[in-house]
């Protein structure tokens, strides 16, 4: 792949870089991320380059330890790669420190984990909530009704997580993670705790988001038919892409 | 989401809020019983009605510390200052024997001209020098009845009237018998001077310097003003150690469950973290959580200090226990700032977890 990082200016703001053509939402280059366990550094991402548009539907799979929660990880901006250089947004990761990332993440990125982790003591409704407050902007009623009508989940919104099946608590996360309507949505596994018919329920509700919202996702999975929901495959083995 | 988490684990926030509780009751017990019964005891100096109180040289304002005879007739001297009305010898007992008690050995006629006389509220004055006068506080809480005897100073006493509360001790006997007693024949171990009219106290003062230039002499306006804590030493350095004492358990209980809660929920810090929440906002939310237990508890902690000061006054019917609102005031600011404290550093290590090991946390 083709460098599409331009030399940066002094003048530039910091953590913000200009993209050659179209704008990607999503751009890494040799991009790096070594873990150190005890003495020993493993290293998990060996240099991937990326390219995801705006408004794409990216499955990324491999097996296990391949890298690919790591990618998510670094993509989603809670943790700082080693190596190498990754935009999102036009936000250099390389060059923001964690209080601009977290900041950055707040307001751009939306997560969808296979353990669905919703707070335990808040109701749905709080859960999905929470996600607004913490952007700041308060709750929006709107907003947050439309939501819970598309994931179909208006009539669970006063119940606790452990009162949800899998599949309700999985629409639940997909619900906080989309609230604040961010430009980037990561999934980790989403449909990995979920039988099949809650599988495909979930799959669904990406899809759909993804045509009619067009709602940039990267899902990572284990799952070939999960994969095929999505636009394009990116295949990972031993910390680099193999396949695009 | 505050209240949530501390409805989530029920028996940690019912722990927590005793404990900032029993600080504020603590604090503010130690406080109210040591200021009570020193202003009680006070009040009933005061109650004897005299205006000046004569005693040795090197004597205590507590009277309990000395006995410190001097001879009774100084009082005649006394008695022929300008302005004096009356003067009454009292010699100071103290009695540790079944409990902690000071008697007034007192010379019933004068004492009479000083403090207007007893008011007897069953029996009556002593018939004998083995008679003794109990107040109805001593009385009630020790179950006293006129004609019971009373073994006091290894002596036994007959319970010739229960007087009203308020006379300077609880317990008195004739001064004979107290001079008796101590082998202190014709001494007494103050002089309470009453004057013509308030307004002449501070020149039988100076008339008194002038006769007995050594003798510690002390106006009861004057000697009401010392008798608080600020004026006792020692007195304030104990109630220091208590509060210190309290707030150190405030402290403790609140850090331990904060540091446990920490760990108990580091998965969910990490999940607010994916969410966006920036350390600021973590941290808020553990001393959110800290301050709303200890507002809980400080509120339990004033219903339970009321409740335990009636039961106190019940069952020990001489103790006064005097809740001020300012030191409720300071119980509560000590326990919010001793939970704030405690909950600080956990908040602090919350806001620094990494937010990958958190949502990997099991």
């Amino acid at each position: 792949m083709g460098s599409i990082f331009l030399e940066t200016t002094e003048d530039q703001t910091r953590g913000t870089d200009q993209i050659g053509g179209m704008e990607p939402i999503i751009a890494t280059e040799n991009l790096t991320k070594t873990y150190r366990v005890g003495k020993v550094d493993v290293p998990a991402l060996r240099g991937v380059d990326l390219v995801v548009q705006e408004g794409e539907f990216l499955a990324v799979v491999g097996p296990s330890g391949c890298g690919k929660s790591t990618l998510l990880h670094v993509l989603g901006g809670l943790t700082r790669p080693t190596g190498g250089r990754v935009l999102v947004d036009g936000n250099d990761f390389t060059r923001m420190n964690d209080a601009e990332r977290t900041k950055f993440r707040r307001h751009k990125i939306g997560f969808v984990f296979q353990r669905y982790n919703l707070l335990p003591t808040l109701t749905a409704r709080h859960n999905i909530a929470i996600a607004q407050y913490i952007q700041g902007d308060g709750f929006n009623p709107h907003r947050f009704e439309s939501v819970a009508e598309m994931l179909g989940i208006k009539d669970k919104l006063d119940r606790k997580p452990y009162a949800l099946s899998g599949g309700e608590q999985q629409r639940v996360a997909i619900a906080r993670a989309v609230i604040c309507e961010p430009k980037l949505l990561l999934a980790d596994e989403p449909t990995g705790n979920l039988d099949t018919e809650n599988s495909q329920v979930v799959l669904n509700m990406l899809r759909i988001l993804n045509r009619d919202f067009r709602q940039t996702i990267l899902m990572i999975t284990h799952n070939p038919e999960a994969a095929s929901v999505a636009d394009r495959i990116v295949r990972m083995r031993d910390g680099r892409i193999v396949s695009d | 989401m505050i209240f949530e988490n501390i409805l989530h684990r029920p028996i940690r926030t019912l722990v927590s809020v005793l404990a900032v509780a029993i600080e504020v009751g603590m604090v503010m017990l130690v406080v109210g019983m040591t200021h009570g019964m020193l202003h009680e005891t006070a009040k009933r100096v005061q109650g004897v009605g005299a205006d000046i109180m004569v005693q040795p040289p090197g004597a205590s304002m507590f009277f309990g510390l000395t006995q410190a005879p001097m001879p009774v007739k100084i009082g005649e001297r006394l008695r022929q200052i300008p302005h004096v009305l009356a003067v009454t010898p009292v010699l100071f007992l103290f009695n540790a024997h079944g409990g902690i008690n000071l008697i007034y050995g007192v010379d019933m006629p004068t004492f009479k001209q000083v403090s207007g006389g007893f008011i007897y509220l069953k029996g009556g004055p002593f018939q004998h020098p083995d008679d003794i006068l109990v107040d109805d506080w001593y009385a009630r809480a020790n179950d006293v009845k006129v004609g019971s005897t009373l073994n006091l100073l290894n002596n036994n006493f007959r319970v010739a009237g229960i007087v009203e509360h308020g006379m300077g001790a609880r317990l008195f006997i004739p001064l004979s018998t107290a001079q008796k007693l101590t082998g202190a024949k014709d001494k007494a171990s103050i002089f309470y001077v009453k004057c013509t009219d308030p307004g002449y106290t501070k020149a039988v003062m100076n008339s008194i310097k002038e006769l007995l230039p050594k003798y510690e002499l002390r106006s009861i306006k004057e000697y009401m003003s010392l008798m608080t804590s600020n004026n006792l030493p020692a007195l304030n350095a104990f109630i220091t150690a208590m509060v210190a004492v309290a707030v150190g358990i405030g402290f403790l209980v609140i850090f331990l469950s904060m540091y446990t809660t920490i760990t108990e929920r580091t998965r969910e810090i990490g999940i607010l973290k994916s969410l966006g929440a920036g350390k600021r906002y973590i941290m808020s939310v553990i001393l959110r959580e800290a301050g709303l237990l200890s507002i809980i508890g400080i509120i339990t902690g004033y219903v339970g200090t009321w409740l335990a000061t009636k039961v106190i006054v019940a069952t020990f019917p001489t103790l006064t226990v005097e809740l001020t609102v300012h030191w409720a005031i300071w119980a509560g600011l000590l326990a919010i700032g001793g939970s704030l404290l405690g909950a600080f550093y956990p908040a602090i290590r919350a806001a620094r977890l990494d937010p990958v090991d958190s949502l990997a946390y099991e």
